[in-house]
């Protein structure tokens, strides 16, 4: 007897620019969720790099725009909650699948612990023991690698989140506002104490592929599926410059808050 | 006059609210609930900030409101509660 496992799709996206990676969770989201495509799986890097912040944060509150723009650092509002991201040194993963899939919970702590366990299972195929801490982070020793955000539309889900290949914590808070300048030095010694990246972990600095291969794996164990190299379909291109133009280039969307 | 309040939730997210307040009547005129925490629907904290106009800013008022509107809409918050977010308006006011 063949126990064949079901077929899920992999995406592989190196450097593209912040609107477009966002457009395009979005457009798969929106593809899936009209049956057109099987649940897929991407991962991904930025190019130029890039702050994401939380669907409900006020940008102006949260970044600071003028050392973005000194840096050549592009902003984004995404269409998940959660906290703002730095993202540069890491592996950015993105999962879309139907809510009423039986490998998805409906509880929306639940499946966030699931699919963290895909994250956990691909880093212990790097040598790498973690666990999940609710809501959305997983840690080494404590320390954060990764964290996630989740959304549902149309009885879909997308979550995305980081894997951390390396950090620089100084240039993040560099394009982060915080409360007061005096506290400055204070919170970028308590992050450092409480992130850290898979070079830190193995004093080794790890290419996107081979974190990719490993987390694909995770990901294949966790759900018991097979993922299959492939790329957007039209319909997707389509929606994703669609809405890379009308949402996240656009200053009323980024700017909303 | 235009307030703002910072307010770590419970076990949960950082919530920051900008208050567009008329002292005299005390009523919200506009405001907008923002932080790093997570709703869904997304588009209910919209719903929320919208019923809030023209509410007078009184702890069991607001309280029994936020709930109100969360119940009838199925609103799911992690990481923000009811308590919290009427916490959060308060504290604009202190």
């Amino acid at each position: 007897m063949f126990n064949m496992s079901e077929q899920w799709r992999l995406l592989k996206t190196e450097d593209r620019t912040a609107y477009t990676n966002m457009a395009i969770d979005w457009a798969v989201l929106k593809a899936n969720s009209r049956g057109l495509v099987p649940p897929t799986v991407r991962f991904y890097t930025w190019k130029p790099s890039a702050i994401s912040i939380g669907y409900f944060q006020s940008l102006k509150e949260e970044v600071d725009l003028d050392m973005c723009k000194r840096l050549g650092v592009n902003y984004v509002r995404r269409i998940t909650g959660g906290g703002a991201v730095y993202h540069e040194h890491e592996l950015t993963y993105s999962i879309v699948i139907p809510e009423s899939h039986p490998q998805i919970s409906k509880n929306i702590m639940e499946s966030y612990s699931r699919i963290c366990g895909a994250l956990i299972r691909g880093l212990k195929r790097l040598r790498i023991n973690s666990q999940y801490v609710p809501i959305n982070d997983v840690v080494v020793d404590g320390k954060k690698i990764s964290g996630s955000a989740q959304t549902r539309k149309s009885k879909t889900v997308l979550q995305h989140g980081t894997v951390l290949l390396d950090v620089d914590v100084d240039k993040m808070f560099s394009l982060l506002r915080v409360p007061s300048e005096k506290i400055r030095d204070k919170l970028i010694s308590d992050v450092k104490q409480r992130v850290t990246s898979i070079k830190h972990v193995l004093g080794e600095e790890l290419s996107f592929e081979e974190v990719a291969d490993a987390m694909k794996t995770g990901f294949e164990e966790e759900f018991n599926v097979e993922l299959v190299d492939g790329g957007l379909t039209r319909t997707e291109l389509e929606d994703s410059k669609r809405f890379e133009k009308n949402y996240f280039s656009s200053y009323e969307w980024n700017h909303r808050k | 006059m235009r307030l703002k309040s910072v307010y770590k939730i419970p076990n949960g997210k950082l919530l920051k609210v900008f208050l567009d307040y008329d002292p005299r009547s005390n009523l919200i005129r506009d405001i907008s609930i923002t932080g790093d925490f997570f709703a869904y629907p997304e588009e209910s904290v919209e719903l929320i900030e919208r019923e809030l106009r023209n509410t007078v800013v009184d702890r069991d008022v607001l309280f029994s409101k936020i709930k109100s509107i969360v119940e009838r809409n199925g609103i799911e918050f992690i990481g923000l509660d009811v308590e919290g977010l009427t916490q959060g308006i308060l504290m604009c006011l202190t």
